[in-house]
């Protein structure tokens, strides 16, 4: 069907040219105090049309999905590619052209029992949660989400594929009238994959009678719980690995590919096919997804590459499948299916062991770059920040603010835990787009907290 | 005729829920960018679709469709009920009243910026970004970048609402990053991450004449590098307007959100330090701080005729000589606080996202201390600090912590030193305690920004602050 839709609006093309379909269907209920708050419901399909003149490009994108709009849509993006190109003229653009058609991977990203998105699943769901929590006399608050989209890709090079996935998220914060608040979360290509009594509690298992201590702000050994490292590794996709930002001597690797960047321990690599993660089977060019080796017993190996920031890298380079937007988004590629390699630790409790005091934090919040070439981030810890006295992890601290390097915080990993994770944050701005990390929880030297939540 | 149809839609619903209210919105949005001499990005989306939203009981059903037909419509109605009555049962709340609004509105502008050529839009860009490209082999990377929008919306409710509205917004800016021995520094303006935005047309980027600016947006990304970092300290801090207004908009807009304030967006957002109770007694911050919320400011993002349920765009103050006053609020929230009208700061992402919470224009209003420069000569010693590069705020919009592109030393009432990755942390209430000076209404202008993020599934909303730059006292800087 999408794929249908995809050569109907290439069709309307003239010369070099891709067609993109996308059809999302989704479903979000909130919740908040133990009750209902907002239940969003989204079925929408966009066109987009990437034409190529001269090495340049022209985008445009439509929800009109009648002749009449596949026909606007398709001249909208051939007058964008033809204005770049008379705007350069007579250079030729920097794009290579679109990829040459290439066999996909199957993957079992798709669950049809999803793809009905029932809205009796979420009120189940929520149910379970607001009973949890009210066992342990707290309040349930966080969302439950399921989607499928469909993705098709046709183009005047011959690409003809199609891509249809499902996924589904809960997360809980159980929260007392004090506000000390848990987390818990969980996400998976199909709603079976949850399980929302015991996402929300281990929500409350985090939530303690005790009152919260401060912690000074100072160098700690830290134990970061999977949702913590896997927050960390996504924004190292974008510092470190992005080959656009590479190319251009932005990128936090620039100039040590090659050498040790991490603890011997590190393994990382972009894995779209792993267990756990969200798969999909193409790029958004229509380049398989495949396997990548990005940091290996801790030296990094390379960097995620789309069409454009391959041709800019020159010297070989080409695409790994990590294109974001046709023709390659204007800020880079991106790697979307992080895993992390997990250590012989078997959880959270033994990594706090060699602890004698320290710092336990459950997940992160608001961060954003304060050095993108130093992968200097700063951000809150939030809903389960706990103290590690003598190996273990006892009382509840405050939120903290932490202001530190990632790939330091890699240098510094002392030990992985053998479980990893799926984290997923399941906050789709624009069009639905899953994506995740694997990853398991870690020990880490020298943690840099630099500032308390005081009033 | 869309309006007629949305009519129809909510005569039908009638009896069918408590409440419902259909929204259709019809956007063209263009998107340039250009980059080392060449386009970088050109690209146009246009999306048309109704979003439905209707209450049953204590709960809310809300679904959206493209198909923009009598049955697409109520086929979405139809959903969103089903949606709705799969909610666990919660006790219903009140929805503040409102007088159904009716007729239209639209934002003032001389050229539309979608209607100019792509070639001028592009001439304009590329002059702008090539006078970024100085030679110097140090600048890594270039751009210029221009977004334009027109959203055209129409709404009604089982209430009688049926009202329609028009925004033609756009906005543009240049950066240049510059990289040598492991460093890395950016440049922009008027704002970074996109440019400065308004509620305008094509005259809004021509006054931002960006090629005039791009030799010393370029030099001082350059000049970054090897600029000494800057100190640790504890010291009186000046911010230039455009900092002023995103500090405003994180510790002050964002915590007076009333469904944060009722714990409504604990699950993503977050809360608020402030509580229900602390609405007409807060001490906030020093008695210069003064700030409004003002849907009814021309040229400004966050202004409407009537937001998302409905309600009529209003000025309204929210702090006074420091004191907390009022909230942003929708109707339920409005309504859960026992106010008799909502505060009309409901606002919603297209058609596919429900309305929710949002900031209309939170300003600071401008106070006695002149411009920049008077305010520079009126500080003995301390630190300037200009344009946004990082910014981070605890889920309570209590604890922060901000970095700008570029700092200077200040000496002796003048401005000394570059200072390299410039930082400042502070509490809220002890940072807007400290708030010494306030830049007079010569200095104070409008900061439209595109990129405020919030909800599940997410939105992302345009707004603009009114701000002038201003001085803080004791500031802990070089945190970072």
């Amino acid at each position: 069907m999408t794929l249908e839709l995809a050569e109907r609006a290439l069709g309307h093309t003239r010369g070099e040219a891709q067609a993109t379909v996308v059809h999302e269907r989704s479903l979000v209920s909130r919740f908040a105090r133990s009750r209902p708050t907002q239940a969003t419901a989204v079925d929408d399909t966009t066109v987009s049309i990437l034409a190529v003149r001269d090495g340049h490009t022209g985008s445009a994108q439509t929800n009109d999905l009648s002749d009449t709009g596949l026909r606007d849509v398709a001249q909208r993006a051939g007058a964008a590619a033809r204005a770049a190109a008379g705007a350069a003229a007579p250079d030729p653009g920097a794009y290579p052209g679109l990829p040459a058609p290439a066999p996909a991977g199957a993957h079992d990203g798709f669950d049809a029992v999803t793809a009905q998105l029932d809205p009796d699943s979420a009120g189940h769901a929520l149910r379970a949660a607001f009973d949890a929590c009210a066992a342990r006399q707290l309040e349930a608050f966080g969302i439950w989400t399921a989607g499928e989209v469909q993705t098709a890709i046709a183009s005047s090079t011959g690409v003809h594929a199609e891509d249809r996935v499902t996924d589904a998220y809960m997360k809980v914060i159980a929260r007392d009238l004090d506000g000390r608040s848990g987390w818990g979360a969980g996400a998976a290509s199909a709603i079976t994959g949850l399980d929302p009594g015991a996402i929300a509690a281990r929500a409350a298992a985090k939530v303690t009678r005790d009152e919260p201590g401060d912690l000074a702000p100072g160098e700690y050994q830290v134990v970061l719980g999977a949702d913590a490292v896997g927050t960390l590794l996504d924004f190292l996709g974008s510092l470190a690995f992005n080959g656009l930002a590479h190319a251009e001597g932005r990128g936090a690797l620039d100039g040590r590919l090659g050498t040790r960047v991490a603890a011997s321990t590190i393994n990382l690599s972009d894995s779209p096919r792993s267990a756990r993660t969200l798969p999909r089977a193409f790029d958004a060019e229509g380049v398989p997804k495949a396997s990548l080796a990005l940091i290996q017993d801790g030296v990094a190996h390379g960097v995620v590459h789309d069409g454009r920031s391959a041709a800019r890298a020159g010297a070989g380079a080409r695409s790994t499948g990590h294109a974001l937007a046709p023709g390659g988004a204007a800020e880079g590629p991106h790697p979307t299916n992080l895993v992390l390699g997990g250590g012989a630790v078997l959880d959270e409790r033994e990594l706090a062991q060699p602890i004698e005091r320290g710092l336990y934090v459950t997940r992160l919040w608001y961060v954003n770059p304060v050095h993108e070439k130093q992968t200097l981030l700063t951000g809150m810890t939030r809903d389960g920040t706990f103290l590690i006295e003598d190996g273990v992890i006892t009382r509840p601290l405050r939120d903290v603010r932490f202001t530190d390097s990632i790939l330091r915080i890699m240098e510094a990993t002392e030990a992985l835990s053998a479980g990893q994770q799926l984290v997923s944050e399941a906050d789709f701005y624009g069009r639905r787009f899953a994506s995740g990390v694997v990853c398991p929880a870690l020990r880490a030297h020298g943690f840099r907290v630099t500032g308390a939540t005081t009033s | 005729m869309i309006l007629a149809l949305l009519s129809d839609l909510m005569e039908g619903a009638r009896g069918r829920c408590a409440y419902a209210e259909a929204r259709h919105v019809d956007l063209r949005d263009e998107t340039l960018s250009v980059q080392g001499g060449r386009v970088d990005d050109l690209s146009h989306e246009t999306s048309e679709g109704i979003g439905v939203r209707v209450r049953v009981g204590g709960g809310w059903g809300f679904a959206a469709t493209r198909d923009v037909s009598a049955g697409g419509a109520q086929a979405a109605l139809a959903w969103a009920l089903l949606i709705a009555h799969a909610q666990p049962a919660g006790p219903a709340t009140a929805l503040a009243p409102v007088a159904p609004a009716r007729g239209h509105w639209a934002s003032a502008f001389a050229i539309d910026a979608l209607e100019v050529s792509l070639e001028d839009k592009l001439g304009h860009l590329l002059a702008a970004e090539a006078a970024l490209r100085s030679g110097d082999e140090r600048i890594v990377r270039s751009s210029a970048t221009l977004r334009a929008w027109r959203e055209r919306k129409a709404f009604a409710s089982t209430e009688g609402a049926a009202c329609t509205q028009e925004l033609v917004a756009c906005g543009a800016g240049i950066a240049a990053w510059a990289a040598g021995d492991g460093e890395l520094q950016v440049r922009s303006y008027p704002l970074a991450h996109g440019g400065l935005f308004a509620a305008a047309g094509w005259e809004h980027v021509l006054a931002l004449d960006l090629a005039a600016h791009a030799p010393r947006v370029a030099a001082e990304a350059v000049e970054l590098l090897s600029a000494p970092p800057c100190p640790a300290q504890v010291t009186t801090l000046v911010l230039h307007g455009e900092q002023v207004a995103l500090q405003v908009h994180e510790s002050i807009g964002h915590a007076l959100e009333l469904d944060r304030i009722q714990l409504g967006e604990a699950s993503y957002a977050g809360t608020s330090w402030v509580t229900p109770a602390d609405v007409g007694r807060l001490r906030y911050g020093s008695e210069h701080l003064r700030v409004s919320a003002d849907a009814t400011l021309p040229g400004a993002l966050g202004s409407f005729g009537w937001d998302d349920e409905g309600v009529p765009a209003t000025r309204l103050s929210l702090i006074e000589d420091g004191v907390l006053t009022a909230a942003l609020s929708d109707r339920e929230s409005a309504a859960t606080l026992g106010l008799d009208a909502s505060a009309g700061c409901a606002r919603a992402d297209g058609f596919a996202r429900q309305p929710i919470v949002r900031m209309t224009n939170v300003s600071i209003e401008p106070g006695a201390a002149g411009t920049l420069e008077d305010l520079i000569a009126d500080t003995d010693r301390g630190v300037y600090m200009e344009t946004n590069r990082s910014w981070s705020i605890d889920d309570r919009r209590l604890q922060f912590q901000f970095a700008t592109e570029v700092g200077r030393e200040i000496r002796n009432g003048r401005l000394g030193r570059l200072l390299r990755n410039p930082s400042y942390a502070g509490i809220t209430p002890r940072f807007w305690g400290a708030l010494n000076a306030v830049g007079g209404p010569e200095a104070w202008r409008l900061w439209g920004l595109t990129n405020c993020g919030k909800g599940e599934p997410g939105q992302v909303m345009a707004v603009s602050h009114g701000a002038a730059p201003a001085r803080f006292g004791g500031v802990e800087v070089g945190v970072a």
